[in-house]
């Protein structure tokens, strides 16, 4: 059913950034040397069941464990396993496969027991081919299967989101995602999802503006009494976990755990189109489409990369060069700077943004009238201009400079706390409970309030710092959330997340 | 451009190497980033609003601005002179803070310099104007550690300071604005008919005289340098609510109270308050809830706080107003309020965040 369009408060529209990706897809050449983490997306890291010298094909599992959670990892070309070691891969120390391509056929080997006709295969061979794929690993709680995928099983899940909702500066575009027969395996991708997870209500959460993808899905849909479709506002962090719950389920998060702990899965388009993919054509999931954004890209576009790619292959030759370039991961607000060109991309990639690291200092830059300037303000011309593309850049736009209580940051925390309140405790040393009270715990880290403030503190890391420092005089978050939550697989999201 | 830069650097290399000249480098540094801007860039996130305080406080100044023009237009040319005076005064003494605290300099003077001139009488002497912003600078805002953690607005410092300080001379300096021609654009000061007049709330409360709307909107009564054209102050106001840099919550308290509360006290206890569209327009009051009652530093942060704090404004300000020796209470109904803010802020936390309740 159609549900009318709903937002949460605070937050805050990101509009027409320039460099948006367009939506046409390119398939990235072959990669020569894939390096395949054995951590992507949900799960522990596994140990490699190959080893050196080993003969690999596309689509082969080179790890797997059944016994804690987690779901296997395929090599992703032809080829030879060069090495396996242990490499920094965004900030935690994780063993990698690498393995030279000596066959650079696209071909994949197909799983087997899959069925276009996937109502006849039973409920078990719907989640092995979902575990077997690898699909069960994305997103922030994985899909329950009988296989450990997630930290609860299938059944225990109540409600299922599928989100596609693009609230970032750059998102992947939804036109590109549902093109034609796409909508029609998406929908299929919910179904089956819904068939192993019998329990749960199905909640389609998409971008508002997208109305015509809104009232196609409204109209295959309608005979489905399980299914609700959202059109959301594309506000950010209207795609946090933290946020979908209580804006649809109408449901307080408990903040610091996984939606998977109060009963709910929250997956994206990527995930359930993988799903759709695995059980009806055996596709294992090693190829991924990203959406390489900015105005340091010479063509905005999407490509569908092999996972285990290094950047450099992706971007060498679409990145500007004549300017100094950032390139961030997934997201301008909370994404990794991808530093390191030489790292691979692996399955939780779904964006690469690049913008300029603009160092150079400008002449009286706060009286320009700032036609591309976007800000929370309606203070620059861009505000009255919406149709002009903003241009984003690293600069900081001004000193720091002492809070000057504007509100501006608690008015757009989606999380309803105040962000200069707690700094300021945070940079006095006033750590104790009271800051607990106050909601500290409950940030998100959407960086939205460093993003609007004025005087250009860095309030999310010294929220950041304060939740450390707090927790190491134990005051834990678990006491703001355990007391108020009946929730499920506690241990092993423990297990999962402090590795 | 370049020649600023060229500047800049061969001072700051000279000041560099002189030991007294040293201590001057705030000021220099202030100069540096005001002219060109920052070169710093950003961590997570990577991306930053291009707003910041510079910016924030020229559009106040902008915001002000239609109002200052009208004041020089309706006193004469010698509200440039005040103004500077304002600025020089006021600067020095954050410049000597700066250099003292070795500490930069904030831009919050820049408004601070403007507002409080545009809440003098015309006729106020420089040496007053120089006294009070020195005054309102240092105890309003230096001695609580500069901006951001000031708990009174300085210019409101400055002013009361003043009136209790020289009351003769800051009630009695009232003019009659020019109204013809080009009016004191090509004045330097009201001398032709510089009779002393009073202002509308003392007209009204010694003679019962009403000012028409007319007048009062568009500057034709006797009153500070920057009250008297309210069409320019309400206009300003209403700009920096669009822009989102003043929450619109605490003038529309204040306003709205000062509009009802006459009604209801008439009502009720029978004693004379002017009506509630003259309370509006007269005085200080516009001025008052539009740029300085609204002040982030030193109004609440809370949502409830502001309306609390807006109401409890209105109601002062018409006590003081009515019942009290003094004519002008937006002021005094400020400061106070100011000192109660972190009070109302504190109450207002306590009973949001009550403990045991899941969030
Ligand atoms: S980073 Fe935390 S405090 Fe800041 S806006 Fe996001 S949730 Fe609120
Ligand atoms: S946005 Fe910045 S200046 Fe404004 S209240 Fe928050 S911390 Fe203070």
């Amino acid at each position: 059913m159609l549900k009318p369009a709903r937002t949460f408060r605070g937050g805050y529209r990101f509009k027409n950034f320039n460099g948006q990706a367009r939506p046409v897809i390119v398939e990235n050449h072959m990669p020569v040397l894939v390096t395949i983490p054995l951590k992507q997306g949900f799960g522990a890291e596994l140990k490699s069941l190959v080893k050196k010298g080993d003969a690999v094909f596309a689509g082969q599992i080179i790890a797997r464990d059944d016994n804690v959670v987690s779901s296997p990892i395929h090599s992703s070309v032809n080829g030879v396993v060069e090495e396996v070691r242990r490499m920094n891969y965004f900030k935690r120390q994780t063993a990698m496969v690498i393995i030279r391509t000596n066959n650079a056929s696209r071909e994949i080997l197909r799983i087997e027991g899959c069925s276009l006709d996937w109502a006849r295969l039973s409920n078990e061979k719907i989640e092995e081919l979902i575990y077997l794929s690898g699909v069960s690993s994305l997103d922030r709680e994985g899909i329950p299967t009988r296989f450990k995928s997630s930290i609860i099983p299938p059944e225990e899940v109540k409600h299922l989101i599928v989100h596609g909702v693009g609230s970032e500066p750059y998102n992947i575009s939804l036109d590109l995602l549902l093109k034609d027969k796409n909508l029609l395996n998406f929908l299929e991708g919910v179904k089956i999802l819904k068939r192993i997870m019998p329990n749960s209500k199905v909640h389609l959460s998409l971008n508002a503006k997208k109305r015509s993808i809104i009232e196609q899905v409204a109209k295959l849909t309608s005979q489905l009494e399980w299914l609700d479709t959202y059109p959301l506002e594309p506000k950010y962090p209207q795609g946090y976990d933290e946020i979908l719950v209580p804006t649809i389920l109408n449901q307080n998060f408990p903040y610091g755990y996984s939606a998977a702990n109060i009963g709910v899965v929250i997956l994206n388009i990527q995930a359930v189109l993988g799903v759709y993919e695995a059980v009806c054509n055996g596709k294992p999931f090693i190829e991924r489409v990203i959406a390489i954004c900015g105005p340091s890209i010479k063509d905005n576009i999407h490509v569908k990369v092999r996972v285990g790619t290094p950047l450099k292959d992706i971007l060498a030759e679409r990145i500007k060069i004549e300017m100094p370039v950032r390139v961030v991961m997934n997201s301008l607000l909370t994404g990794f700077q991808l530093n390191d060109i030489s790292l691979p991309v692996d399955r939780t990639f779904s964006h690469i943004v690049a913008i300029p690291e603009k160092k150079e200092r400008e002449f009286l830059s706060f009286m320009r009238p700032g036609k591309t300037r976007d800000s929370y303000t309606r203070a620059f011309l861009a505000g009255i201009l919406p149709w002009i593309k903003r241009a984003p850049d690293t600069n900081k736009h001004g000193e720091e400079r002492p809070c000057i209580s504007c509100g501006f940051c608690e008015r757009a925390c989606p999380v309803k706390i105040i962000p200069h309140l707690l700094a300021k405790h945070v940079q006095r040393n006033l750590i104790d409970e009271t800051i607990m009270n106050y909601g500290i715990f409950n940030c998100i880290e959407c960086g939205l309030c460093s993003y609007v403030c004025p005087s250009k503190i860095s309030l999310m890391k010294i929220i950041k710092e304060g939740q450390d420092k707090l927790t190491m005089q134990g005051c834990d978050s678990t006491q703001c959330i355990l007391p108020y939550f009946n929730l499920k697989g506690i241990e092993e999201y423990r297990g999962v997340t402090k590795l | 451009m370049r020649f600023i830069k060229n500047t800049l650097d061969k001072v700051k290399i000279i000041a560099g190497n002189n030991k007294y000249l040293k201590t001057f480098k705030p000021v220099l540094n202030a100069m540096d980033e005001f002219f060109f801007g920052t070169d710093k860039v950003t961590t997570l996130p990577h991306i930053v609003d291009n707003m910041d305080i510079k910016r924030l406080m020229s559009l106040v100044i902008i915001a002000l601005l239609p109002v200052t023009i009208a004041s020089i237009y309706f006193w004469g040319l010698r509200v440039l002179l005040v103004i500077m005076v304002s600025y020089a005064f006021g600067g020095l003494i954050e410049v000597c803070f700066a250099v003292f605290r070795k500490k930069e300099i904030h831009e919050g003077f820049l408004v601070t310099g403007l507002i409080f001139p545009l809440i003098l009488p015309p006729g106020v002497p420089l040496w007053v104007v120089a006294v009070g912003v020195m005054f309102g600078v240092m105890f309003g805002k230096e001695v609580f550690g500069g901006t951001g953690r000031n708990i009174f607005n300085p210019a409101i410092v400055g002013r009361v300071f003043l009136t209790i300080a020289f009351p003769k001379i800051m009630t009695m300096n009232w003019q009659m604005p020019f109204n013809k021609g080009l009016g004191g654009f090509i004045h330097f000061q009201n001398t032709v008919d510089a009779v002393t007049t009073a202002t509308p709330l003392v007209l009204f409360k010694n003679q019962g005289i009403v000012t028409s709307y007319s007048n009062l909107m568009f500057g034709q009564s006797a009153g500070c340098i920057g009250e008297t054209f309210r069409v320019g102050i309400i206009a300003g106001g209403l700009f920096l609510i669009v822009m989102r840099i003043v929450d619109w919550r605490l003038p529309l308290a204040y306003l709205a109270t000062v509009f009802v509360f006459p009604y209801l006290s008439n009502h009720l206890i029978h004693t004379q308050f002017a009506l509630g569209g003259f309370q509006l327009f007269s005085g200080g009051l516009l001025l008052g809830a539009f740029f300085m009652a609204t002040d982030p530093v030193t109004s609440p942060f809370t949502k409830p706080g502001r309306w609390i704090s807006g109401a409890l404004l209105g109601i002062l300000t018409l006590l003081i107003r009515n019942l009290s020796g003094y004519m002008e209470g937006v002021m005094f109904s400020i400061l106070l309020i100011n000192a109660f803010t972190p009070l109302i802020d504190t109450a207002v936390l306590k009973a949001r965040y009550k403990k045991g309740r899941p969030r």
